[in-house]
């Protein structure tokens, strides 16, 4: 399915429609399309999703993720006019001038967005994202996309119509490298979401004069004193469950601010217990149990560590690398004393959210030094896949990245 | 002549009868040389007080421990010296990481057998050249993928007058045109000669979804066959039903529903399961399935679905004897109308899979796209 100044095609119109693609963007580039503009489409959007207008796609969604009508209901506020102008207040600050010169933000130009499938708002947002900045925005649909990007911004063009010259979706498969190249090589940015495959598959494709916004995949942990409280130890338990690892910033082990074998095993005991029992409020699909009984099987034939029942595992290792967990409620603790916490520093483009489990009279010290370490998101453990409008992404802001700095003198 | 060449010997007529003597006295055969060659495993069976001499009947191989693709992902392990593995196979590696299997002279003649009278059974041997379409990447010296060299190899068949490769390495990459696929389908259909085709179902059904949506449609010659293998993979959660699988394909290419064959195995199990005329895959002897419970690996009974465990002493090469994969399964003992005796392999799915695909682990098939 292609999305093409508003209207949709069939996947046949690929290749005359790609030939048209650089006059369009050329015409729609020449003129300007204001934040306002696109942020009051976004609000009458926003509010149709929390009104129920879509429910008929929305809510199979939501059972496919697990989550309730609330969590919606703040994706929708981000995208709302209230979170959007927020973020614009916060990402894009327009008063820049100094001297004769007057400094003024315009848009990159034609950005590509390369969107991920593992979360299905995301491409959409993505555009969207492009859009405040100015941008003429296209987007290749994810491999699986089940059609929510597109029915999402052809609502978007239907609302505000002036948005229609700055919208287009193409459906390319990503081994077709040929058309994909091609689309970048309209665009002044390419915005890539995904693993490193994807990152570097991007890096190769692009020309050097493309500027390649990269938003990898991320790895987030928790960092715990060893007589942090139970209560802190639940809401990580939360996380671990809610989100069953899938996010950047969903929890992937625990690493325990100690030298001590034995504080590291009565820390991991402890939390096996309490995972353990927050797991059994948030029932796990049997393909999913399966995978995490095949996974501890394996991990007992390497002699690991493993603290697992219940459909949980609890694995406590001996080195003090950040790895992904085995996910779907299976996490590490390793031992990581704060003197040594600048090791994290190798894993500099990955690290993300960490969330601390400390005692308020050093939170604020353990937190610089997680900082200096590379981690962007410092954040108590239930609040580590909280999202909130303005907020930073993976430690800068999209919509400078998205946009140049001219300057001129009047 | 050791019992599990006498397995491997057993006549094309016979490969779906039941029995688990012989089967057993080959598995235990096979257990004791791995033992005695390649020390992880018997490190493994020691650990868990276990000794190939246990294997005395069929139900004493459920004990048996077994390893898992996860584990031979992270582990080489093999019961030979590399000189002697000839042919070293990597899984897919749908989830990023392969496993390396190596096979060795020995395994590979009982391979031979094993397809020659899978072939006959199924009547898939054909002195009339074909023209092939086999939906995956050319093997070249850095696909080593056993995918790709299945599909290679299933051109033998018969004789092949035209190989076709749905996706092409080009000095940037790999492309994948529906344009060129259906350019050489239209050929074919022009061939005196049958077509095949070769490639993972999802893409089959793809390339048919494809020519309905573009109203596509062409009439392959007689005898043509579809012949899809693999697996589902990552695409599951697209996994159509067959029966409309079956009518995409006689609509669209004319072929009959008899005229499409499916195979399964894997790279840990490389043993050829093929499905009957009601599309069942009936325990070839070659292979017995345990199906366990997916919380606590016990056996459970006919009929109740589980994770699927392999077992086959055709390899010398790694200690394959009894494998669990990724796959979700049941095996049903009901009468089949094909008069196949064995009872059937179901895969219904493969572990993980809820729809979502995974951030944190990174969607690297991204780019590489629909991937082999």
């Amino acid at each position: 399915m292609i999305l093409y100044g508003g209207k949709l095609y069939d996947n046949s119109f690929q290749d005359e429609l790609t030939e048209r693609l650089r006059a369009d963007i050329d015409r729609a580039l020449d003129r300007d399309i204001s934040a306002d503009t696109v942020i009051n489409a976004c609000d009458v959007l926003s509010k149709r999703v929390i009104d129920g207008k879509y429910d008929d796609v929305v809510i199979p969604l939501l059972n496919k993720l697990g989550m309730d009508r609330s969590e919606l209901e703040k994706t929708a506020y981000i995208m709302s006019g209230e979170g959007l102008r927020i973020k614009c207040y916060r990402e894009l600050d327009e008063d820049m001038s100094i001297g004769s010169r007057v400094r003024k933000r315009y848009p990159l130009g034609a950005i590509l967005h390369i969107a991920a499938g593992n979360a299905d708002i995301l491409p959409a947002y993505s555009v969207i994202e492009g859009l405040l900045a100015g941008n003429v925005n296209i987007l290749k649909l994810p491999m699986g996309d089940q059609g929510l990007s597109v029915m999402l911004l052809r609502e978007l063009t239907d609302i505000e119509p002036a948005l229609t010259d700055y919208i287009y979706v193409f459906d390319v498969p990503s081994a077709d490298t040929a058309r994909i190249k091609r689309l970048a090589s309209l665009c002044g940015g390419i915005a890539v979401w995904g693993g490193d495959a994807a990152v570097r598959a991007v890096r190769t494709l692009a020309d050097p004069d493309t500027r390649i916004i990269e938003w990898g995949h991320k790895l987030s942990f928790a960092y715990a004193e060893p007589d942090c409280d139970d209560s802190e130890l639940y809401a990580l338990a939360e996380n671990i469950c809610r989100t069953d690892q899938l996010l950047c910033s969903s929890c992937q082990g625990i690493f325990v601010d100690t030298d001590s074998k034995e504080v590291q095993n009565a820390l991991a005991e402890r939390f096996f217990e309490i995972l353990k029992s927050v797991s059994a409020k948030y029932p796990q699909d049997a393909g999913i149990r399966a995978k995490n009984t095949i996974n501890v099987y394996t991990a007992e034939l390497e002699h690991k560590n493993v603290l697992s029942g219940g459909g949980v595992s609890v694995t406590v290792c001996d080195d003090s690398d950040l790895t992904l967990s085995g996910m779907y409620r299976n996490c590490w603790v390793k031992r990581l004393p704060l003197d040594d916490i600048g090791s994290l520093r190798r894993y500099k483009g990955y690290l993300q959210t960490v969330g601390l489990l400390a005692d308020d009279s050093r939170r604020g010290y353990i937190s610089d030094r997680l900082a200096r370490a590379g981690a962007v998101r410092i954040l108590r453990p239930g609040a580590m896949s909280d999202t909130i409008s303005g907020e930073a992404h993976d430690g800068t802001y999209a919509l400078r990245l998205y946009s140049r700095i001219v300057e001129t003198e009047v | 002549m050791s019992s599990t060449s006498r397995l491997f010997s057993t006549g094309a007529r016979h490969i779906y009868d039941t029995g688990d003597r012989l089967f057993t006295d080959a598995m235990r055969e096979n257990v004791t040389y791995h033992c005695k060659n390649c020390n992880e495993y018997r490190q493994i069976l020691s650990e868990r007080g276990y000794s190939p001499d246990r294997i005395k009947s069929f139900d004493d191989l459920a004990e048996l421990p077994f390893l898992t693709t996860l584990y031979l992902k992270r582990h080489k392990l093999t019961s030979l010296p590399d000189k002697k593995l000839i042919i070293k196979a990597t899984s897919s590696g749908t989830s990023g990481s392969r496993s390396l299997v190596g096979f060795d002279l020995k395994s590979l003649m009982l391979g031979k057998d094993m397809v020659i009278n899978v072939g006959l059974y199924h009547r898939l041997w054909s002195a009339r050249p074909a023209n092939y379409l086999i939906f995956g990447y050319e093997i070249s010296k850095t696909n080593t993928t056993a995918v790709s060299k299945t599909a290679y190899g299933f051109t033998f068949f018969a004789p092949a007058a035209h190989r076709e490769y749905a996706i092409k390495t080009e000095a940037d990459g790999f492309t994948l045109s529906w344009d060129s696929v259906l350019a050489a389908l239209e050929r074919y259909s022009a061939s005196p000669f049958p077509m095949r085709t070769i490639g993972f179902p999802s893409y089959t059904f793809f390339l048919l979804e494809h020519m309905e949506k573009n109203g596509i449609r062409f009439k392959m010659p007689k005898g043509s066959l579809l012949t899809v293998g693999g697996g589902w993979k990552q695409f599951y959660t697209q996994k159509p039903d067959k029966r409309r699988f079956y009518e995409l394909a006689k609509e669209h290419l004319g072929i009959d529903e008899n005229c499409i064959v499916e195979f399964f195995g894997a790279v840990e199990h490389p043993i050829l399961y093929t499905d009957c005329r009601c599309h069942h895959f009936h325990i070839p002897v070659y292979s017995r399935v345990i199906i366990r419970d997916p919380d606590t690996l016990i056996p459970v009974k006919n009929g109740e679905v589980g994770i699927v465990d392999l077992l086959t002493p055709m390899m010398h090469g790694c200690p394959l004897s009894s494998i669990v994969t990724d796959d979700l399964g049941v095996i049903h003992d009901e009468p089949c109308p094909c008069g196949a005796k064995s009872p059937w392999l179901e895969i219904i799915g493969r572990v993980g899979v809820s729809g979502i695909v995974t951030c944190a682990a990174g969607a690297e098939t991204l780019l590489k796209g629909e991937n082999v």
